[in-house]
């Protein structure tokens, strides 16, 4: 499982990776930010006539440069008008977007379950886009006992070839390589699996606008997703966003059963340097009665993080 | 009260019309409100401190009996097709409405978590059906190497592999097993069979086929009595009248708990059986008398008769009543409340057929004249030697006799008792070659074991469970319990999945299947295993605070011998547990199973000993002599000696169902003791002799009680043809049960009376 995925949803939960380099000229897009963040050029020229198959990796452009986590930007002066989108697009529009060159944030992850006990993980990532590559990283800094835990994923552009993650641990002194199979597994112990951490291509889902409404002031697109693949862990989800600034500020999960699974509601999204940066959210099992809240602090975009940080050595070397 | 029936006589219809009524009215209440309660879990004491505990676990642990399906290869699982139908099968399964969908544990959706040079591989076993040679072998590779999926989900011989679906609580429904049944049976052809186990199936079954046994068996027993109490009292209006009587108890009680809203639980079905027991007994005691006068004063008339029964028996009908119903309250000091209503019930319907027996009869017999006297009687009247005349002379000649054979009754009743054990076993009330219990003990055979009880630990200290010391002292446990006990088949806690993780971070190398010498590292692997395989799992076993730990135990059996043996070696550990400041409990089904037993057992056996003693004493005031109270409960004292002894040394466990068996012993045998007794007070008063005194006494009372004796043991005797072994067990246990009152109220007691030469004291 990706790692970037992680830390694209750190950055701010839902966001994007699969641009047209050609395509995009940051200074002309608007980004927006939800559960799938996405970028539109001025001529609306996506890449929907690609075929977008379960595996994530086809069309991975560019990845890394857009995906670096808590970065939604949004540009003001967008030429698009709301109301002329299709479904489809504005989902597109969430999905699509640039993310800075590299950043760092402190992830606090609060695990609560149905008899209110609290565990809480606190976690520092970086993460960069090498171009053909994007390298994240993340250290443990508490609880005590996990302190220097680290992880380490690098996604590759070329959609044949899988990512390399390793874990650190401190304990046995030793990196170990990782690999799994399953993107509807949880992340970390959580309520997000990968897949709602935002790497879900709008190609793989059928959208509908059902109606506009309006969520604490905010005016949305209430959009339902239905999977082309009936084998999908759900059978739809329904988004709110934000219009103009496109981000999701609640999302609903429904099961195989169609019965309400989980519900993602962002508490609070900031703008840091151009970029809209969803900092606070919480996903609430339904079923389950367990919620996840993820809050993000120190969010640093843009600062030139070094080349080599992203190396076994830089694992076993701690924070 | 003799005027009050007497003053009733002359409105024999009104009285008839009214209770008729009332009838009419509690058998639409019966009909209209009555609910059956066969949920298991509302049969414990909610607040009793090991169910409170256990309740806790349960929740904390999301502990549950799941139902177990069992697909069958002779020609091994690792093949397409098997494996197709494991996909398709739990796919299906994790549908049902009733079905937790997160938690159907099959080679489809475990997590294979495997070690490899480099590091650490974690995948599903397959999501894709395998098709090639090679993916095959892989697989099976797999599964063979790993010890938390190997032999718990895949059998040894790898011809059968498992299903285990968790179920909503209260879920289980006998549609819904049948569901389950009809979705397993499609999936079988030549190559492919299915069962269907667990512990759901196993109680739910259970708790739906009792009580529908026993409503097809109660008609049989009834219509029995009915025909063996016409050929004994040859007479129709007296057989329909008694029967009536019965009914109409029955139906009021029932209709009083439908109307008070109290549901029939499973234990409540034996409610008529009570009743049927010890209502006839007035009916057949009155008709005896009834029958007796006429034929001594021929011609009397109808309304002296009836009078005459009325003034004679009224109180011996009024003390067994009285005696029988404060057995029945007795027990309602146990701490199970479908056992007090159970008591509380009985002793209504014990009431009110005394009731009916003192004015519906009389009514009827107003209204439809008296019955024929007996020809018999007539002719063994005037024959002057009958049988109850001999019998009478030949005990009192031999007195030693009597007491010899109970002197060792008693005896070896004590031997057998030492045998006697307590089964909380749901299995064990199961045809031995029932489909239920076959399924299981092909399951058990290939597997760990259909039953659990799940051993609780907890500390005060967070992340305890982290901590090597106690993960090893817990790892030592299971690898004990798992070697020393046979019915032990498995076990499962944190200490398997940190073995595991050890292992997988050590390129799979057999020599670190061990636990972790550091905590750190315990933590970290448990973070690891979080972050790739399901999370919910590590919920099972330990608390999100990592103070509380839940170790699974599998067991091949769920009687209660086999769940103390696991708990008796547990209790070897506790002491070391408690140097590390952890708490010993324990929870899951089959605890609380036992937990349960034992506090109906104790209720049972505190309600016996205070009914015994109110027994004693109530009739030691009513015939002011203490004797008599005690000479009155050796019959019931040697029945229950009998019952215990006999169960012991056949080695029939004491459950729920025989142990409440006690209260009838004493309730039924009380009656025949005062029936006697009064008779035998009368005829002691009228100044005959002992022996005539005797003579007279086994004539009268004796007659009546062997009426009594004879239709109630035909009428259980039917329950042995029940397809249903606890209701034989009753049926046998009932009829054992009277028949040793009956015989020890004629003989031992009639001695000890002699003996004491009570009620003939004035005269001396």
């Amino acid at each position: 499982m990706p790692l970037i995925l992680i830390l694209i949803f750190c950055s701010g939960i839902f966001s994007l990776n699969y641009i047209e380099k050609s395509e995009i000229t940051i200074a002309k897009i608007m980004c927006i930010q939800n559960d799938l963040t996405s970028i539109i050029s001025q001529k609306n020229n996506v890449p929907n006539t690609k075929t977008f198959t379960k595996n994530k990796k086809i069309n991975i452009m560019k990845k890394v440069k857009f995906a670096t986590f808590l970065l939604l930007f949004a540009i003001a002066g967008t030429e698009i008008s709301a109301q002329s989108l299709t479904a489809q697009k504005i989902i597109e529009n969430v999905y699509y977007r640039p993310t800075g060159a590299d950043g760092t944030s402190e992830l606090s992850m609060h695990l609560i379950d149905s008899r209110n006990n609290e565990r809480i993980r606190q976690i520092k990532q970086f993460s960069k886009d090498f171009g053909k590559e994007e390298k994240s990283i993340m250290f443990f800094m508490s609880p005590a006992d996990v302190k220097n835990t680290s992880f380490m994923n690098w996604s590759y552009d070329d959609a044949s070839k899988d990512d390399d993650q390793w874990i650190y641990l401190p304990a046995l002194k030793k990196t170990k390589r990782i690999s799994s199979d399953s993107k509807d597994d949880s992340f970390m112990g959580s309520d997000f699996t990968y897949d709602d951490l935002g790497d879900r291509h709008p190609n793989e889902d059928n959208h509908k606008l059902l109606r506009e409404e309006t969520i604490d002031g905010k005016q949305c697109f209430v959009i339902e997703s239905t999977p082309k693949d009936g084998d999908y862990m759900y059978s739809k989800t329904i988004t709110w966003v934000i219009k103009d600034i496109w981000i999701g500020i609640k999302k609903e999960f429904y099961d195989e059963d169609a019965d309400l699974l989980k519900v993602l509601t962002v508490k609070k999204y900031e703008k840091i340097k151009d970029y809209w940066v969803i900092s606070n959210t919480e996903m609430k099992n339904i079923q389950d009665d367990h919620t996840t809240k993820m809050v993000l602090s120190n969010i640093q975009v843009d600062i030139g993080i070094d080349d080599n940080k992203f190396t076994e050595r830089t694992m076993t070397r701690g924070l | 009260m003799k005027r009050i029936l007497n003053w009733l006589l002359d409105y024999s219809w009104v009285s008839m019309i009214v209770i008729l009524f009332i009838s009419v009215f509690a058998f639409y209440w019966m009909k209209e409100n009555t609910q059956m309660e066969t949920d298991l879990d509302e049969y414990m004491p909610k607040n009793h401190p090991a169910f409170i505990y256990s309740d806790e676990a349960e929740d904390i642990f999301n502990i549950k009996d799941g139902i177990i399906i069992a697909i069958e290869n002779k020609n091994g699982v690792y093949n397409p097709i098997t494996l197709k139908k494991i996909k398709d099968l739990t796919k299906e399964i994790q549908k049902l409405p009733e079905v937790e969908k997160d938690d159907v544990t099959s080679l489809y959706t475990a997590d294979n978590i495997i070690g490899t040079e480099e590091g650490l591989d974690v995948k599903a076993f397959y999501k894709n059906v395998p098709k090639s040679d090679k993916d095959l072998i892989k697989l099976t590779h797999n599964v063979r190497n790993n010890d938390m999926i190997n032999l718990r989900l895949v059998s040894q011989d790898e011809t059968v592999t498992l299903i285990i679906a968790n179920i909503h609580d209260d879920a289980f429904s006998q549609e819904f097993y049948q569901q389950i049944l009809n979705i397993s049976h499609s999936y079988e052809d030549d190559e492919h069979k299915l069962y269907v186990a667990g512990t759901p199936i196993v109680e739910g079954t259970l708790a739906h086929l009792a009580p529908k046994d026993m409503a097809k068996m109660i008609p049989i027993v009834v219509v029995v009595i009915l025909i063996v109490l016409f050929l004994l009292l040859r007479s129709v209006k007296g057989t329909l009248l008694t029967f009536f009587v019965v009914i109409i108890s029955t139906l009021w009680t029932f209709g009083l708990m439908a109307w008070i809203g109290i549901p029939i639980y499973s234990v409540s079905t034996m409610i008529p059986v009570m009743l049927i027991a010890i209502g006839v007994a007035d009916g057949i005691h009155l008709f005896n008398h009834l029958q007796l006068h006429i034929s001594q004063h021929p011609g009397v008339n109808k309304k002296d008769a009836i009078k005459d029964m009325i003034s004679h028996m009224l109180s011996p009908v009024i003390m067994t009543s009285v005696t029988t119903a404060v057995g029945f309250i007795s027990l309602l000091t146990s701490q199970v409340y479908p056992i007090k209503y159970f008591g509380l019930f009985t002793a209504f319907g014990v009431m009110s057929a005394m009731v009916f027996s003192l004015i519906f009869i009389p009514a009827g017999l107003m209204i439809f004249g008296l019955p024929k006297a007996s020809k018999k009687i007539k002719e063994s009247k005037a024959s002057g030697d009958n049988f109850a005349y001999r019998v009478a002379a030949y005990l009192l000649k031999h007195k030693m006799i009597s007491i010899y054979v109970s002197v060792f009754i008693i005896l070896f009743s004590i031997v057998g008792m030492q045998k006697i054990w307590i089964n909380s076993s749901f299995l064990d009330k199961f045809e031995k070659d029932s489909e239920i219990v076959l399924t299981d003990a092909y399951i058990n055979e290939k597997f760990g074991g259909t039953s659990n009880i799940n051993l609780i630990l907890e500390s005060k200290e967070k992340d305890q469970f982290k901590d090597p010391e106690t993960l090893r002292l817990v790892d030592l446990l299971q690898e004990d319990i798992e070697s020393s006990l046979d019915v032990v088949g498995d076990s499962f806690s944190l200490s398997d999945y940190l073995r595991r993780m050890n292992k997988v971070m050590h390129a799979d190398r057999e020599d670190f299947n061990t636990i972790p010498d550091s905590k750190d590292l315990n933590a970290q692997y448990l973070l690891l295993y979080e972050m790739s395989g399901d999370p919910d799992n590590l919920w099972k076993v330990v608390n999100y605070d990592y103070s509380k730990l839940n170790v699974n135990i599998q067991l091949k059996s769920d009687d209660s011998k086999s769940i103390r043996s696991a708990i008796d070696l547990i209790k070897q550990y506790e002491g070391k547990f408690n140097e590390l400041g952890i708490d010993v409990n324990y929870a899951g089904s089959g605890y609380k199973a036992l937990v349960f037993t034992d506090l109906i057992l104790k209720g049972q056996i505190s309600s016996l000993i205070l009914s015994l003693l109110i027994v004693i004493v109530l009739l030691s005031v009513m015939f002011k002599k203490i004797i008599v109270g005690l000479a009155a409960t050796v019959p019931i004292i040697l029945t229950a000696f009998i019952s215990f002894g006999l169960m012991g040394a056949l080695n029939i466990p004491l459950s729920t169902t025989t142990a409440l068996l006690s209260s009838i012993a004493i309730g039924i045998g009380i009656d025949y003791a005062v029936h006697f007794v009064e008779q035998y007070r009368l005829n002691a008063e009228k100044g005959l002799d002992l022996l005539q005194t005797a003579q007279n006494t086994m004539y009268h009372s004796g007659r009546a009680i062997s009426f009594n004796a004879i239709v109630v043991i035909a009428g259980f005797m039917v329950l042995l043809f029940s397809v249903f072994p606890p209701n034989r067990e009753l049926g046998a246990l009932i009829s054992l049960n009277m028949f040793t009152s009956f015989l020890g109220t004629l003989t031992i007691m009639l001695v000890i009376l002699n003996y004491s030469k009570v009620f003939f004291k004035k005269k001396n």
